[in-house]
């Protein structure tokens, strides 16, 4: 999870509504669905990467 | 002796009965003595002092002594408090309590007495902390610490999130197992004391590290009395918590506690699990997102081939093979049509010169000698030319007529010219 998952699901909601905007090409709409799997594959792959860590800043006075 | 001389001057026999010496009546005296305790240094005050002769009436009020032993000369001062103020009584209270009140100060009548009419009393030490905290929040007011405007918005997907609490107890233990369970990420802690004199200071400093250095910051502390809570209304940490760049929620104590860092904080949590959960999202909520995501845009591409097949097949009827010909052989007409227009205009005009021509020989049949002949016509002919003219006969003269079938020798009588007679043929 970091400022690119906010990215990913950002560029992905704007993938799904050129396509169903019935004003996109359809080879610009191919290459859409395509670029639109992709970032689902990667948004996936983040959320299932993500795992806990602690770290600590130390006291320093 | 001297006021029997001024009877004498003005005998009181006569002004008595309308002027004599003022005599209030009591309730007068009573009323002005109100009037004068009803100054503004007596209202609303709050007064220190030990708590003596407390008595619980029957009726729920409480009635005691606020006394002070100040260098041997004491001072007393009485004390009600009416049942309707004793929400506002701590438990416990009792003679030899150092106590502060808060009321204001009143006569009563009938027993021609001053008292203190109580309606707050608090415990001196934890009450002036109260009265403290009331102080900084008002500083804290004015400098614009607590506004609205200076509320941030948390981010949406925060990749580190930083914790300021105590390193041991349950506080941190809560905000990992509800991260852990939501969305594993980095929490990165800025451990501190969270009670204790000082602790103010040692907050303050682990909210500075921290700040900038994650996306966002919990400033925790598990539930207390107010005195433990108290580092936590302290205007080090106040502003230390305003000061920050990082978004900031607070989760101080229980839900009924409400500090002034949670006041400045951007948001308030009620509890520090509460605060874990603003701060991410749910893993399985964007993996639910995603799915529905993932569908809408199958979907989408499905619609568009669906509307590319269909605008195929329109084009397809359009350009069907029959039109073409149809085209073409339109485009074959019309030469054929004009191959034929140009025929029959020769045609035509053949026809027509045809009939000229005939004419024209008709005509010039009827005009040949024979057919003049014919008619009955005669021609003079003189010397074997043909005679046009009067003129060139002369009686005597012997010409031939030829007629249709032959001719005939004669003589010439006389002549007669036009304008000019005698002569006969």
């Amino acid at each position: 999870m970091t400022q690119t998952y906010e990215e990913l699901i950002t560029e992905l909601k704007d993938v799904v509504r050129k396509i169903e905007d019935g004003e996109t090409g359809l080879d610009e709409s191919i290459l859409l669905y395509e670029r639109g799997a992709a970032l689902v594959k990667q948004c996936e792959e983040l959320l299932a990467a993500a795992e806990m860590k602690i770290t600590r800043i130390s006291g320093d006075p | 002796m001297d006021w029997f001389g001024c009877g004498e001057e003005t005998p009181p026999q006569e002004k008595a009965p309308a002027k004599g010496p003022a005599v209030l009546r009591v309730s007068e005296v009573s009323a002005i003595i109100a009037g004068l305790l009803d100054d503004r240094r007596l209202q609303d005050i709050w007064v220190r002092g030990e708590v003596t002769n407390y008595k619980l009436h029957s009726r729920g009020h409480h009635y005691f002594s606020l006394s002070e032993q100040e260098s041997g000369e004491p001072a007393v001062i009485q004390c009600v408090m009416w049942r309707s103020s004793s929400r506002n009584l701590p438990s416990g209270i009792g003679n030899g309590m150092e106590v502060i009140v808060f009321g204001h100060v009143g006569t009563y009548a009938p027993q021609g007495k001053y008292q203190f009419y109580v309606r707050e009393i608090r415990p001196a030490g934890a009450g002036e902390k109260h009265l403290l905290v009331e102080k900084w929040k008002k500083e804290l007011l004015a400098e614009g610490v607590f506004s609205e405007e200076r509320k941030r918005t948390l981010p949406a997907f925060p990749a580190r999130v930083g914790v300021v609490t105590s390193e041991t107890g349950a506080v941190l233990q809560d905000i990992r197992n509800v991260i852990g369970r939501r969305y594993p990420l980095e929490i990165v802690l800025s451990p501190t004391q969270v009670q204790g004199d000082l602790a103010h200071r040692e907050i303050a400093a682990a909210i500075r590290r921290i700040d900038g250095r994650v996306d966002i910051l919990i400033v925790a502390r598990g539930g207390g009395s107010f005195e433990d809570l108290f580092p936590f209304n302290h205007p080090d940490v106040v502003r230390a918590i305003a000061a920050c760049r990082t978004p900031v929620v607070s989760a101080i104590g229980h839900e009924t506690d409400v500090t002034l860092a949670d006041l400045a904080a951007d948001l308030r949590a009620p509890t520090p699990s509460a605060a874990a959960e603003c701060v991410v999202p749910d893993r399985e909520l964007l993996r639910e997102e995603l799915r529905v995501i993932r569908g809408r845009l199958g979907k989408a591409l499905t619609v568009r081939l669906g509307h590319a097949r269909d605008e195929l097949r329109e084009i397809r009827d359009r350009m069907h093979p029959g039109r073409f010909l149809r085209r073409i052989a339109e485009r074959r007409q019309q030469p054929a049509d004009l191959a034929d227009r140009m025929a029959r205009a020769i045609q035509a005009r053949l026809e027509k010169e045809r009939l000229l021509l005939t004419s024209l020989g008709d005509s010039l049949a009827a005009r040949s000698p024979p057919a003049i002949l014919a008619r009955g016509y005669c021609i003079a002919e003189k010397d074997g030319a043909v005679v046009k003219s009067a003129g060139q006969l002369h009686p005597s003269d012997r010409i031939r007529l030829r007629l249709r079938d032959g001719s005939a020798g004669v003589r010439v009588e006389d002549v007669a010219q036009e304008g000019t007679h005698d002569t006969d043929v």
